[in-house]
């Protein structure tokens, strides 16, 4: 019987004593965006995977943080390893996300994490 | 064994009508040009995506984790110390893959653990006639006692 090769021990023996994201530290190279950054995320396509919420799609927010590199979802879910990226935690006003979000909380605020990918400079 | 496996199968059929797609049509398998990008893209999503869905408020409880389901995670966490997966590919499979029926109709740890099971069976570990042959024998073991 032929048998495709499916080994993924690679990744527990590369995480171990450090961590995962930790273990992928340094790959990424340089951070395209920096701390105050206004970003808006970008509406690719979602096909099979993705951990890019629907609901900020288009929607414009504030990078607040570089958080750490990895691999993004939509390549480690295959075991796609070799190109991690910056990954960057953006804050978001409620209302620029929801359109009937009312005015007495227009401070509300949500915020999530994206990889490199899903931003773009506004 | 025979007059309780068809009784089986009527109430199987009886439930998976219970399972349609949420979008009722008179008729499944449409043609091409019924599907427009909108609905393409929401028979496609990941099913995981819900932030945004209206929904109602749920009663929030405390539960314990039961012992299948301890062991359950032991389970998959060794599956990825061994090589077999991946944390953001068991996610994949047991968020996504399965499909949205599955994903919001089975108890979290039911979907680990089918999940678990699936992978040995896609990654060539065990082979699906070996699987089902184990289930059938702890099945009747268990019938017996």
């Amino acid at each position: 019987m032929s048998k495709i090769e499916h080994d993924r021990s690679h990744h527990a023996e590369k995480a171990t004593g450090i961590g995962d994201p930790q273990c992928f530290h340094g790959e990424a190279g340089p951070a395209k965006f920096k701390v105050g950054d206004r970003v808006r995320i970008k509406n690719l396509p979602d096909l099979f995977y993705t951990r890019c919420q629907v609901y900020t799609r288009g929607a414009i927010g504030m990078v607040t943080e570089a958080v750490y590199e990895s691999p993004a979802a939509e390549d480690e879910a295959w075991d796609n390893t070799e190109s991690p990226e910056w990954f960057y935690s953006v804050v978001f006003r409620q209302q620029e996300l929801w359109p009937d979000y009312p005015d007495l909380y227009a401070n509300d605020t949500v915020e999530t994490e994206f990889s490199e990918r899903w931003l773009e400079a506004v | 064994m025979s007059q309780s496996t068809r009784e089986q199968v009527m109430r199987h059929l009886e439930a998976v009508g219970y399972l349609q797609p949420a979008l009722h049509k008179p008729q499944q398998a449409p043609y091409p040009d019924e599907i427009d990008h909108s609905l393409y893209r929401a028979y496609t999503r990941s099913a995981h995506d819900v932030g945004g869905e209206p929904d109602t408020p749920m009663t929030w409880e405390e539960k314990e984790e039961e012992q299948w389901e301890l062991n359950t995670f032991a389970t998959c966490e060794c599956l990825a110390w061994r090589g077999v997966w991946n944390a953001e590919e068991r996610r994949r499979r047991q968020n996504v893959d399965l499909g949205q029926t599955q994903y919001l109709g089975l108890p979290y740890y039911g979907r680990w653990l089918l999940t678990a099971a699936r992978i040995l069976v896609d990654k060539q570990h065990v082979t699906l006639t070996e699987l089902v042959s184990k289930i059938d024998e702890v099945k009747s073991r268990y019938e017996q006692n």
